[in-house]
């Protein structure tokens, strides 16, 4: 997405010089980061804004990397003062020449408030009081602009706007009102708005009373997109490079799943949250396909990790206050040719699950676990009773095997899937998905 | 180093303040210092980090705002920025004024650096842990991460009721990683720890390897609980996980639900005392202890300056502000079980019939306390008279959570902090008649 402002004003020639004395032996990785974050956060209740807050954050991140040492300089503002002061330090870390003392200059015109956030509001007014108007929200806008300047490689500029809505609202059920929970998160466009409503709409329509889901061995299968989140933990955070030791590190080039799934790990899918345009190194991601017809393939690697072939582009940060890191950004699986009914007369029998709210990998154990707010029974092939929350759970490999060789044609982005979080670093993250059918999973009822 | 102006702009920003909102606003500063020696067998990071941050709370057209920036200049920019958007109407709180016979220097005021300690690189405690870790679990668990972190915060608080104080702490603290293998068997635990030099005198390297082996080794046992229901014993890093997702309910509007009636009062209290860590909070209010709990009834709540208002209870300083990024918010600090009656806790070992000691969480603690419910999954060692009998690889107490307390009937003297991420502590429990899965 382009934007129409620039924050982070540097002179790039003059920066790459200044790091050059750090990356003058074989093997030595060197840049700055910059970003520059602005973020409007409203807590909503029932169709009025109780708290708001406006965020106005600038930081310098310096790394230097050689072989198995690493160093890492923070400093608040974007300015050249502090890229001076990042970089100084770097180099009186790795022992190199000192980088002369000047005195701070401005870093250029600041522009006016944007009126993003103001129109939001209108817009979300007019959704909440007809779709949700009792509820509980936090409305998030946040605009970020991000440059990397790396000796001997162009220089990097990403710009974002994403825009995240969650919390719970009161819906109508059969047996009376009943508290729902609600995720949104979106690269903000002019189709934002009419997407979040068509989303609030489903959300809020009426259900039945669920009954506790059941507990065993079920067949499942994962609905508009959910399947994104389940790819996200079990292919996309295991071929992380620099992850440790989980099971899929032995299988590079094994059939592990159908040869109808094919699983892609793709930044530049910029309709998604958790696209970029260069990665926070400053490389121009592609993407990567995490499972071609069932076989697993690529890794997800940053400068650190690529090897020969270089990095993909996936050296992600929180913020310029954290060093890179290899990540996932959008889950991508290819849609195949079955309806949503066949998938439905292929289940017979099941759960039908449409989304999930949080859910966390064991690398090490090569399990995982997702939390599924509801879902529904099938019967005979067709959709039956609502059922409440609970967990399915299991081992990746056998997960993957479990995968029936059938996947539907409809391909839905899941936008409840926004945020992620790694060793401590959360960075914003998505998928589209068929449904997928999956046989033998367990299942267990509970918060 | 924080700006030799810090204190100019700190006035002005407060000028500024007092002409936008007469009367009704609160200026925060924070600056903070840190290093960090990240290791894994195969990388060693060192990181430097030098954070300042700003932020404002008001009321303007009478809606309360805030805003929160990385320099003056950018907070000023937030500050009308905040101001156009439309907010429902809020009275401000009652800002605290400034405690008698306390005056801010214009040293303090600009917020030196303090010692060098906080600057001195984190102790190398890799080898040392890898070490500690293999012998105590008998070569099965490896150390995969250690992560140490020491630094300081400074921090100013001011307000339109003339309130000008000034804190600043030093901290020292990490998070250790250790995969272990058995078999075909793996499991990864993290275990987060802070050093309080309150209580010791250096990093307790044994103990942190001792919690570290049992998180990672016990999984690996492939026994269920035997039992569907008995005894339960925690580990005080339980049971403070545990009294760490009770926290909401000590702060909601509403009290939490009644503890159920019992013969006895449960022997524990529940208290909050940040006094040793900072004299005021993120508001500016004066640390206080307070107890939350007490002879089988609730009977305090966290209260910020919100939250005060709204009930029309005092502040008890219990405003904390997370990060600068974030308005403070009503939550524990320094928030503990405390034994009234404490024993040693082999003596509560002696006391289990037929249970299970819970010695690590395989899970983050689930609590609903609209449903009042509880999961807990953790792994451990059943017990049968006294005596541990086998390693339980995985096992989820559940229950009520207004029977939690009453059923509570044994605490040890082993207090014990951890920080989840606020600091939580609590000694061994004995919990009765608890349901296993």
């Amino acid at each position: 997405m382009l934007l129409h402002c620039t924050r982070v004003h540097w002179d790039e020639a003059g920066i790459s010089r200044w790091l050059e004395p750090l990356a003058s032996r074989a093997g030595e990785l060197v840049e700055v980061f910059g970003e520059s974050l602005r973020e409007t956060s409203l807590s909503w209740r029932d169709g009025e804004v109780r708290e708001l807050a406006v965020r106005r954050e600038d930081g310098v991140g310096a790394r230097w990397r050689s072989g198995s040492e690493e160093r890492f300089v923070f400093a608040p503002g974007v300015g050249e003062d502090s890229v001076r002061e990042a970089v100084r330090s770097l180099r009186a870390a790795a022992g190199r020449s000192a980088l002369p003392i000047r005195p701070a200059r401005g870093h250029g015109e600041e522009e006016a408030p944007a009126p993003e956030a103001d129109r939001w509001v209108r817009r979300l007014l007019g959704t909440f009081s007809r779709h949700a108007p009792r509820h509980r929200f936090r409305f998030r806008l946040r605009t970020t602009e991000r440059r990397v300047v790396s000796p001997g490689r162009a220089s990097a500029v990403s710009q974002r706007r994403l825009i995240s809505l969650e919390g719970v609202f009161t819906a109508a059920s059969r047996l009376g009102d009943e508290e729902r929970g609600f995720a949104f998160h979106s690269p903000d466009s002019e189709t934002t708005a009419d997407e979040l409503r068509a989303a609030l709409t489903a959300a809020a329509a009426p259900r039945d009373r669920p009954g506790p889901a059941p507990e065993g061995e079920h067949d499942v299968v994962l609905a508009e997109g959910c399947a994104a989140v389940l790819f996200h933990e079990i292919l996309s955070h295991p071929l992380e490079a620099g992850g440790d030791g989980s099971p899929l590190d032995a299988l590079a080039g094994a059939r592990v799943a159908p040869a109808e799934l094919d699983v892609s790990d793709d930044p530049r899918r910029l309709d998604l949250f958790g696209g970029y345009e260069a990665d926070d190194e400053g490389t121009v991601p592609r993407a990567v396909r995490l499972a071609h017809a069932g076989v697993l393939a690529g890794r997800l690697t940053d400068r650190a990790h690529g090897g020969v072939s270089g990095s993909t582009g996936h050296g992600r940060r929180a913020g310029a206050s954290e060093p890179p890191l290899p990540r996932g950004s959008n889950v991508v699986v290819a849609g195949g040719s079955a309806t949503p009914d066949e998938m439905a007369r292929r289940l017979h029998a099941g759960l039908w699950i449409e989304e999930f709210r949080g859910g966390s990998v064991d690398l090490s154990a090569g399990s995982f676990r997702l939390h599924f707010p509801r879902a529904r029974r099938v019967r005979r092939g067709a959709l039956s009773d609502e059922l409440g929350p609970g967990w399915i759970a299991g081992s990746m490999i056998d997960t993957l095997r479990r995968i029936e060789p059938v996947v539907s044609r409809r391909v839905r982005v899941c936008r409840a899937l926004g945020w992620c979080a790694r060793e401590g670093q959360v960075v914003p993250v998505q998928g589209e998905s068929p449904d997928v059918l999956i046989r033998r999973v367990a299942v267990k009822a509970g918060l | 180093m924080t700006p030799p102006d810090a204190g100019d702009a700190f006035d002005a920003l407060r000028d500024a303040l007092e002409r936008r909102a007469p009367g009704a606003w609160e200026l925060y500063r924070k600056s903070a210092e840190s290093e960090e020696l990240d290791s894994t067998p195969a990388l060693r990071r060192r990181a430097s980090r030098r954070e300042v941050g700003w932020a404002a709370r008001w009321s303007e057209a009478g809606s309360l705002r805030f805003v929160a920036a990385t320099s003056p200049e950018e907070l000023r920019l937030a500050l009308d920025q905040a101001a156009a958007i439309p907010a429902a109407p809020e009275d401000p709180p009652e800002w605290p004024r400034q405690p008698a016979a306390t005056r801010l220097s214009a040293a303090a005021a600009a917020a030196p650096p303090g010692p060098a300690s906080h600057r001195a690189e984190p102790p190398e405690l890799f080898g040392t842990l890898a070490n500690a870790l293999s012998a105590a679990s008998r070569g099965e668990a490896r150390l995969a991460r250690l992560s140490v972190r020491r630094g300081r915060v400074d921090e100013r608080i001011g307000n339109a009721a003339g309130l000008d104080v000034a804190q600043s702490q030093t901290f020292l603290d990490g998070l250790a990683t250790a995969s272990a293998r058995r078999g075909a068997r793996a499991h990864e635990s993290r275990v987060p720890f802070r050093w309080d030099s309150s209580q010791e005198p250096e990093v307790d390297a044994l103990a942190l390897a001792r919690r570290l082996a049992d998180a990672a080794t016990l999984p690996l046992a492939d026994r269920p609980t035997p039992f569907a229901s008995g005894q339960w014993l925690l580990d005080p890093g339980v049971a403070a996980a545990l009294l760490a997702a009770l926290a909401p309910a000590l702060r909601g509007r509403r009290s939490p639900r009644r503890p159920a009636a019992g013969p006895a009062p449960a022997p524990i209290r529940i208290a909050d005392d940040a006094t040793r860590d900072a004299p005021y909070d993120g508001e500016g209010v004066p640390s206080r202890r307070i107890v939350l709990f007490d002879g089988g009834e609730w009977t305090g709540r966290l209260e910020d300056l919100r939250s005060a208002k709204r009930s029309g209870r005092p502040p008890t300083g219990h405003g904390v502000r997370s990060s600068f990024r974030t308005p403070p918010r009503a939550s524990p600090r320094r928030l503990f079980f405390e034994a009234t009656d404490p024993s040693p806790a082999t003596t509560l070992l002696a006391r289990v019939k037929r249970g299970l000691f819970a010695s690590a969480l395989t899970a983050p603690a689930r609590v609903d306390l609209e449903r009042d419910r509880y999961e807990i999954e953790f792994t451990g060692i059943s017990v049968i008279g006294g005596r541990a009998q086998s390693e339980v690889g995985g096992a989820m107490a559940t229950g009520r959570v207004s029977e939690l307390l009453r059923r509570t009937v044994g605490a040890a003297e082993d207090l014990q902090f951890f920080a989840l991420p606020f600091l939580v502590g609590s000694p061994t429990l004995l919990i009765e008649r608890t349901s296993f899965e």
